[in-house]
This record gives structure tokens, C-alpha cells and sequence, in this order.
């Protein structure tokens, strides 16, 4: 919405199960002027994230029968390598090693905050790293 | 598998698989096998697969790891071993012996005809007869030490009995009071158990012989029930004075002799209790028989084996009664966690719908309200649907019966369930039975039932990426008076070992999209009917669920209520 955003359009990638989720994110997002691709299980999600380098990764961590770590590893790799910002809906266990770098947001949730906070990501990201800059 | 079980302690109750090739044993929380109990260390001990077995290693611990009592280094494990730490005591089961063979291979059951076996029936005894073995014939009696060590064995083959067949213990011990009443000549008994946590001893069971007169009270010495339970070992005692410097027989004269049993109560793991019995001889009595030996050894050793008996049983009744405690908890924790579960995900949608609606109301959009809308009311259905399983699970019903058409009720679900199939990407087919005729049923208690299992059948097939595919078909039988509904799907099918939990109610795979409820409410339904669910499955290939229901033809001059 701000003008320095406006030379490059952001991008959010939704990969989360609820397809109700997916639509109120995707509606709040797409209202704030920023793309948006939307993913139902891990496998389609990742290819999403490979291809359109996405800005930020909103992960639900419920997704398909896997468990939350195995599950956000390879997204974790992916906004490392893309420096982008990842945010995960649901928790891991914490004596796990090698927790995944990101936020992570317990459910249940409210739209509201998880939403001002993935703008809040989005704005203090480094405009260079963009893959797209 | 190999496990370790608590059988005594905090955590008594709980089992502890042994999955892993290492496991930690501690008090802290990262351990494999985490310990509630103050006196075991952190990091106590290390379980290790060696071969099919386990051994168990002592970490340095504080207070040391014990197995069958003697305090350990290294010890590898076999079957029985009991492992304790701090105050925690544990049983090992180790693997099942050897792949598991089929015994009806080795072992058959043969007709005359079959066999070479030429063996005849030269007598027989039932079971009956088999008790009296015990009841000494004429020729015994000449010989007193023959029929006194019958009469022994029929006291324990009467024990056994008692102790063989209750899971209460009171009951328990008042059977065996009253075996020991009706063997020896005692006045007053108790049975006094150890509390678990003070291991202090309280009256269980007591009994007086009709007709005794005197001191209600039983007061027992301290001192003789701790070497009792403290040593392990039963006594006999006597108040008659031996030492000749005190003069008998005036003691004698004014209070008679009173002689005690006592005995401790052993089981397998430690000493539950004690029973304790005692007998007065009056004076004149005394005098008379010249001395007075109504207890004898022979009836200590005997009682040591009948509380050991007891022991035994009141240990077993114990760790069953804690055992099913503990699984009734999990049941309870297994069943929150699922529908707790399922409700947060229903918050979550009401609140995503809540937020478009709100979004939409301050940017005068009034699409976006009608999203948030649709998604609200979406969420609505959800929460009635959970409800209504849960109480169709929960209470007793009679089908509401009514005529009507199974077709149009399965069609009815296949035309709901298709906007799920298109979001999960699979072919909803649906083949009815055109002679399907009118029958009388419940309509919506089928419609439930039908329902859950095409839902399972498309969350199945849509595991399949694109390629899933579920069929449902009707099918009628006039010969046989059923209705069979088939519900078919190419998903990942189910694991064998899940095939028996499949109507266990809240038992859910689908982890975040089940309730658990689904299943065991369709079986309910099929039952209420007369009727019953069949499954069929194969791993990577698929799984079949057919609903079969009785075809009860609408009677022909009056309707159906419905």
C-alpha cells in the first residue's frame, strides 16, 4: 500500500489445509494490494514457493498427516535460501533440535494480529533481498 | 513389544514401551521413560537393545538401580525382571518368544478314522469327583500323619479357590477369613492391610466365633507385627509362661492361655499385609488336656502359605484395578484431546468468518461480508454435527422410523459431499440400485450414517493427489430382505493394526479433521437397525465400507409414522 512497496509487488504464500483459512487470508492480504498464492498440502505449497519466491510463508502446521517438524523443514530451507520470512500456525516441540527459524503463531488464533504482524514483516524485510529486485 | 510396567509408585499403572534401540530412565522430562519420583536421579539409568532383549545400565545414580533386589551396575533383562528405582518398581516384559507359529499346525484334532491312535477311554472323573481327592478314604484314617497332611492340601486347594475367582478385595478377605475359621479352632481373627504410601497396617476384616465371650478389642502387639512384616516371617506365640521360675500354674489358673498366629501377607513384590488369629484356653481346660496345643506348627506353616495365596491376589487385584484406571484416564485424556481439538478448528473458522464480515462491514464491501457469512454459517453446521454425534453416541435411541427411498437418501449425501470432492481434487461416483424400493427406516439417522463414511471415503481418496476416485452404489435384495450400501475408495487404505480401533469412539487417523466420532456413530445407527457396517481394506490399494440394512417392506394399508 505504501509507495516504496508499489515498485514490486509483494507476494504472501498460504500453505494451510482449511480452504476457509486460506480464503480470509487471501481476501485480508489481497486487500492490502499484496499477491497471493494458496496451497493445500506441503507438497504443492513448496513447489509454489520455488517457483513464485514468495515474500512470506504463512505454514500451517497441521498439514496432511505429517508431523509439524518434518513438515516445516523443507520450508525453512526454502526462506533461508529466499531470505524470506516465514510464519508457522501451530506449534512444535520445543526439546525438538534444530527448531525451524521463524515466527510461530498458537492456534487458536485471530485474524487480526496475525495479519498486522505478517505487514509488519513484510515492511521491515530488506528491500534487496527481494529475489525479484 | 518389550515393556517396562509401574507397578508400584507415582506412576504406578503406567506402561512403557520399548520402541527405541536406547532409552533414558530419569526424572527429567527429556527422558524416554520420565520417572515421577523424588528419589530417582535426572538422568538415572540407560535401557539398550541388546539383540531382542533390553539390558539397563545405572547412570551413577543417587540411590542406585535395583533389579529382582539387588542393586546394579549393568544387568541385562529377561521377562519378570522387576527393576526398581527410588521407590518406583517396574516389571519387564520382554519380546514374545519366537515368530509366533500357528498351533493348529502343530496341533490337531484328529476323528477315529484319521488316526493311528488307538487309545480308549479306561476311566473318567469330573470335575466334581476331582475335589474330593482331598477327602480321606477309610484306609487313610489308621494313619494320622497321612490324613493331617490330605486335610493340609485341601485347605490350600480351597485357598486357591477363594483367592481364584474376585477382583474385591474385601470380599477376598473374607472368604479367606472365614476358610481359616472353619480349619482351625480360632477364636477371633483379622486381616490388617499395608496402607501403600505409609505402609502402615490397617484392619481390613475381623471376626469373632460365635459364641465367644470376653474382650471385644483384639489388641495386638507391635512388636510381634513388626518382626512379622519386617522379617517375613510368620509366629506362633503363647502367653503360657515357660520359664519354670514363674509359678504356671497360678498364672494358669487366672487367666488361661491365650496362643496367636500371626503371619505376614507376601506377595510377589512386598508385604501387603498380615492376618493374625488367636484362641484362649481356659483354665479348666488347660488342666485338664495337661498342657494346650490348639496351634500347632503345622498350622503356622500352614497359614504363612494361605496369606502368601492371598497376597497374591490382593497384589493382582491391585495392579488389574490400576491398570484399568490408567487406561480409563487415557480413554478420558484421548477423548478431550480430540474433541478439544476439533472445536479449536471450528473457533478458528468462526473467527476467520467473524473477521471477513468485520472487514467488509468497514470497507463497504458487501461481498466480503458474505464470505465471512458463508464461512460463519459453515462453521454453524460443523458445531450441530459434532453435537448431534456426540449425542446420537451418547444415549440409547430408537430409530425414527419412516418410509422412504435409500437412494434418495445416499443421492441426497453424494450431492453434499460433491462440493468436497471438487476442493479435494475426487471423482464422486454414484451408481443407485434401480429397484430400490421404498422400505421403512430412519431416514436421517441413515443420512448420518451414510454420510460419515462417504466423507472418510473422499478425505481418503483425496490423499491421492488428482487421481482419487470413491464409488458409492445401492444395491437390493429381495431374496435375502437386505439393502447393502457400498462405499469405495482408492486411498491410502488402512493399516492393519488401526482396522480393530476403527468404531473405537474417538479413535480419529484424520488427525486435525477428525472427530473419531464418525465411524462408531454410522456402526451405532447400522445396529439400531438391525443392520452392521463391513470393512474391507488393503493397504496403498484402498479401503470398502458396506452398510448392510435390513429391507423392512412398508406395511401395505397404513403408513409408517414417521
Amino acid at each position: 500500500m505504501e509507495g516504496a512497496a508499489l515498485d514490486r509487488q509483494r507476494s504472501v504464500l498460504i500453505v494451510d489445509h482449511s480452504e476457509e483459512t486460506r480464503e480470509v487470508l487471501q481476501t485480508a492480504l489481497q486487500r492490502r494490494g499484496l499477491q497471493t498464492f494458496s496451497a493445500s498440502r506441503a507438497g504443492p505449497g513448496l513447489e509454489l514457493a520455488r517457483r513464485h519466491h514468495p515474500d512470506l510463508i504463512v505454514l500451517d502446521l497441521e498439514l496432511d498427516q505429517a508431523n509439524p517438524e518434518d513438515l516445516s523443514a523443507p520450508f525453512a530451507e526454502q526462506s533461508r535460501t529466499d531470505h524470506t520470512a516465514l510464519v508457522m500456525l501451530g506449534t512444535v516441540r520445543r526439546d525438538r533440535a534444530g527448531m525451524p527459524e521463524g515466527e510461530f503463531v498458537a492456534k487458536p488464533y485471530h485474524y487480526g494480529p496475525l495479519i498486522r504482524r505478517i505487514e509488519e514483516l513484510l515492511d521491515t524485510m530488506p528491500e534487496s533481498f527481494g529475489p525479484g529486485a | 513389544m518389550p515393556s517396562l510396567f509401574v507397578i508400584r509408585g507415582n506412576d504406578q499403572g503406567t506402561r512403557f514401551e520399548l520402541e527405541d534401540n536406547t532409552l533414558r530412565l530419569g526424572r527429567d522430562a527429556s527422558s524416554g521413560i520420565q520417572i515421577h519420583d523424588t528419589e530417582v536421579s535426572r538422568q538415572h539409568a540407560e535401557i539398550r537393545r541388546v539383540d531382542r532383549d533390553f539390558a539397563i545400565r545405572d547412570l551413577h545414580s543417587s540411590n542406585g538401580t535395583f533389579v529382582n533386589g539387588q542393586r546394579v551396575e549393568r544387568h541385562r533383562l529377561s521377562s519378570g525382571d522387576h527393576v526398581q528405582v527410588g521407590s518406583t518398581l517396574m516389571l519387564y516384559t520382554g519380546p514374545s518368544d519366537g515368530p509366533e507359529e500357528d498351533l493348529a499346525e502343530t496341533i490337531s484334532i484328529a476323528t477315529v478314522q484319521q488316526t493311528e491312535d488307538h487309545s480308549q477311554i479306561i476311566h473318567s472323573v469330573t470335575e466334581e469327583e476331582g475335589s474330593r481327592i482331598f477327602e480321606p478314604g477309610s484306609e487313610f484314617l489308621q494313619n494320622p500323619w497321612l490324613a493331617r497332611a490330605r486335610s493340609n492340601l485341601q485347605v490350600m486347594y480351597r485357598t486357591a479357590l477363594a483367592v481364584s475367582h474376585t477382583l474385591d478385595i474385601d470380599q477376598l478377605l473374607h472368604r479367606i477369613m472365614e476358610l481359616i475359621f472353619e480349619w482351625v479352632d480360632a477364636d477371633r481373627g483379622c486381616i490388617m492391610l499395608a496402607d501403600p504410601p505409609s505402609k502402615t497396617l490397617v484392619p481390613t476384616v475381623r471376626r469373632t466365633r460365635s459364641g465367644i465371650r470376653g474382650d471385644k478389642r483384639i489388641t495386638i502387639s507391635k512388636t510381634i507385627l513388626d518382626y512379622v512384616t519386617e522379617r517375613n516371617e510368620g509366629v506362633l506365640t503363647s502367653d503360657a509362661r515357660q520359664d519354670e521360675r514363674f509359678d504356671a500354674a497360678a498364672s494358669i489358673v487366672q487367666m488361661g492361655v491365650r496362643e496367636a498366629i500371626c503371619v505376614p501377607m507376601r506377595g510377589r513384590y512386598d508385604v501387603v499385609g498380615a492376618i493374625y488369629i488367636d484362641t484362649s484356653t481356659p483354665p479348666q481346660d488347660v488342666f485338664r488336656r495337661g498342657g494346650t496345643n490348639k496351634f500347632t506348627e503345622d498350622h503356622l506353616k500352614l497359614m504363612v502359605a494361605i496369606a502368601h495365596q492371598a497376597a497374591l491376589a490382593v497384589e493382582d487385584t491391585r495392579y488389574y484395578s490400576a491398570m484399568v484406571q490408567a487406561e480409563r484416564l487415557a480413554a478420558i485424556g484421548q477423548t478431550v484431546a480430540t474433541l478439544s481439538h476439533h472445536i479449536k478448528n471450528i473457533l478458528q473458522g468462526i473467527r476467520g468468518g467473524s473477521y471477513l464480515i468485520e472487514l467488509g462491514l468497514t470497507e463497504h464491501d458487501e461481498s466480503v461480508v458474505d464470505k465471512g457469512w458463508k464461512i460463519v454459517e459453515k462453521n454453524q453446521n460443523k458445531i450441530s454435527t459434532l453435537v448431534m454425534d456426540m449425542l446420537t453416541f451418547s444415549k440409547e435411541r430408537e430409530p425414527d422410523l419412516a418410509t422412504a427411498n435409500v437412494n434418495q437418501v445416499v443421492g441426497d449425501v453424494i450431492e453434499l459431499m460433491q462440493a468436497r470432492a471438487d476442493e479435494l481434487d475426487v471423482e464422486l461416483h454414484w451408481q443407485p440400485d434401480p429397484a430400490m424400493p421404498d422400505l421403512v427406516f430412519d431416514p436421517e439417522g441413515l443420512h448420518r450414517a451414510v454420510l460419515n463414511v462417504v466423507t472418510n471415503g473422499v478425505d481418503a481418496a483425496g490423499e491421492r493427489e488428482g487421481s482419487g476416485r470413491t464409488a458409492v452404489r445401492s444395491a437390493y435384495s429381495a431374496e435375502k430382505a437386505m439393502v447393502q450400501i457400498t462405499v469405495e475408495d482408492n486411498g491410502p487404505g488402512i493399516p492393519p493394526d488401526q482396522i480393530d480401533q476403527l468404531f473405537s469412539p474417538f479413535v480419529s487417523t484424520k488427525k486435525s479433521r477428525g472427530t473419531g466420532l464418525g465411524l462408531p456413530v454410522s456402526q451405532k445407527i447400522l445396529s439400531e437397525h438391525g443392520g452392521r457396517i463391513l470393512v474391507r481394506s488393503t493397504p496403498e490399494r484402498g479401503s470398502r465400507f458396506i452398510l448392510e440394512l435390513p429391507a423392512v417392506m412398508p406395511q401395505p394399508d397404513t403408513h409408517a409414522t414417521g
